[in-house]
């Protein structure tokens, strides 16, 4: 289905997040080409995100970076208006003590500098891919050890 | 892989019950103890000079830095050093709850060991170098109770400072801006604390021994520290926040301890320290920071402040342990016990609702207690 991250145990899991409204019309198609080289990846309906993960292996305590390509409204593989990466541990109720910062790359492509996985366990990195207001959701679980 | 280490630990189990006379059940820990066991270590860890700070493993700028820290020039009614809080004969801290310097302060001094190894320093992480904390006691008018002002006149008049500093900046202390001052001291003073660093501890050689098959070595360690350290990893869970070569994870959390020292004073904890940070004109992204690409700033850059930060505190190396009571950000544990206490009696209605859904209480049986202690006292 996908390759994993080098040291990580990862479970895909994907969640449909509510419509708010419909959104703009998008002018740009994300790259595709990029997308196809990525090594991870996840679709939800009419959304993919593809990522990989700087370090390729993910460290308890150590800072990393995602490289992030997201294409919406199915196979016209359009550019959406905005990418956000956050992370959390749904178990223990808290989120990343770092807020990572984006550096776009191009139309659907960005890269996330900052990320922290401060503790070891169970891990859910969440993507925002918007259409203007309308919001969908992909998360990725990822198991990280000491 | 699997099957060597699994035989290799059957192997140690077996050697322990024959050196003990298999006088108490020996502990034996399984392929996934094993390696959060030998996750701990090896130990030192070898550090890199701190690219922020230009005089970091300089050998003369540590020398200096040494005999700042034990000035009592240094501070403004010169009865007071870092030193007379900080003691070397006791594992650098003063074996108080609450520190005293020109006034009591609302935390507990922290030892001094392993500092190159922090993210962020002091007990609300409102530093994010070495340098910057050592900038925070002399300029606390409880503490040290010096203005930049100050120190730079004080330098100037003091012989053996004003000579020292001449001899590592090149130019005596009025050449200087008085801030720069402060920064080039600190500076100093952080190189001196870089040396300060804890040798290899009981755990430590049980580690090794367990990493290289050394049955002897491994029935060396005391059987109740072993318990105790199957509880660390195991049922006590301790080992999420204290984990890895230094026993700590470099962050915050609230652990249910009272925030208030003092009626009608309320101590932020990482909240406070988020902020403090921020407006810090010594952080790592302002003028002071040696490393001009700034890439020693990433956490600095991107920290997320929260009002979950509220009453959160640094999680403590627990690297000698034993010789650093009282315990916690406010002293207010007197001994080891009465730490594995608090974690096996957590008053849950202490935390936050927003905060983390991790501690519960341990609920541990005299006996593991006892054993816990033990373990920590081996580290």
């Amino acid at each position: 289905m996908r390759r994993f991250l080098t040291g990580a145990v990862l479970t895909a899991s994907l969640v449909a997040a509510s419509l708010v409204a419909a959104g703009p019309a998008l002018a740009d198609h994300c790259p595709t080409d990029t997308l196809a080289t990525l090594p991870a990846q996840l679709e939800d309906g009419t959304t993919t995100v593809a990522y990989k993960t700087k370090p390729a292996k993910i460290e308890v305590g150590k800072p990393f970076s995602i490289e992030v390509v997201a294409c919406v409204d199915g196979k016209r593989r359009m550019a959406p208006s905005r990418i956000r990466v956050d992370a959390g541990m749904p178990m223990h109720g808290h989120g990343m003590n770092y807020k990572p910062s984006e550096r776009k790359i191009g139309p659907g492509h960005s890269t996330f500098d900052g990320m922290v996985f401060h503790m070891p366990g169970h891990w859910q990195i969440t993507f925002d891919v918007y259409e203007g207001d309308k919001r969908q959701r992909l998360t990725q679980k990822i198991s990280v050890k000491r | 892989m699997r099957l060597r280490r699994t035989a290799r630990v059957a192997l140690l189990a077996g050697a322990v019950v024959l050196l003990t006379g298999a006088a108490n059940t020996p502990t034996i820990f399984d392929d996934d103890e094993t390696a959060l066991i030998l996750s701990h270590g090896p130990w030192p860890v070898k550090s890199a000079p701190d690219p922020s700070n230009r005089l970091s493993a300089e050998p003369a700028a540590i020398a200096y830095g040494k005999a700042l820290f034990e000035s009592n020039d240094l501070s403004i009614d010169r009865q007071r050093s870092c030193a007379t809080c900080h003691q070397e004969n006791l594992a650098f801290t003063d074996g108080i709850a609450r520190g005293i310097g020109i006034a009591r302060v609302d935390r507990n001094t922290p030892p001094l060991f392993n500092m190159r190894l922090n993210r962020w320093y002091g007990w609300d992480g409102k530093s994010d170098s070495l340098w910057a904390q050592s900038t925070a006691p002399i300029l606390d008018a409880r503490e040290l109770g010096m203005t930049p002002a100050t120190l730079k006149t004080r330098l100037e008049s003091t012989k053996t400072l004003k000579e020292g500093y001449r001899q590592i900046f090149g130019t005596v202390p009025s050449a200087h801006e008085a801030e720069a001052v402060v920064v080039n001291v600190a500076k100093a003073m952080a190189a001196f604390q870089e040396t300060i660093v804890s040798g290899k501890s009981p755990f430590d050689q049980f580690r090794d021994a367990l990493d290289t098959g050394d049955t002897a070595g491994v029935a060396a360690y005391p059987e109740g520290a072993k318990r105790g350290l199957k509880l660390f990893i195991g049922k006590g869970r301790c080992d999420l926040c204290h984990f890895g070569p230094n026993f700590t994870n470099g962050e915050f959390h609230d652990i249910g301890l009272p925030h208030f020292p003092a009626p009608g004073r309320v101590d932020k904890g990482r909240y406070g320290g988020i902020q403090l940070l921020r407006k810090n004109q010594f952080n790592l992204l302002g003028p002071y920071n040696d490393d001009k690409l700034r890439a020693t700033a990433g956490f600095t850059r991107h920290v997320r402040l929260t009002p979950k930060n509220w009453g959160e505190f640094r999680v403590p190396s627990l690297r000698e342990v034993a010789r650093t009571a009282p315990y916690m950000h406010d002293g207010s544990k007197t001994t080891l016990e009465d730490v594995v206490n608090h974690y096996s009696e957590i008053p849950e209605e202490r935390l936050h609702q927003d905060g983390e859904k991790l501690l519960k209480p341990l609920n541990l049986t005299d006996a593991e207690k006892a054993d816990l202690v033990a373990f920590l006292r081996t580290l």
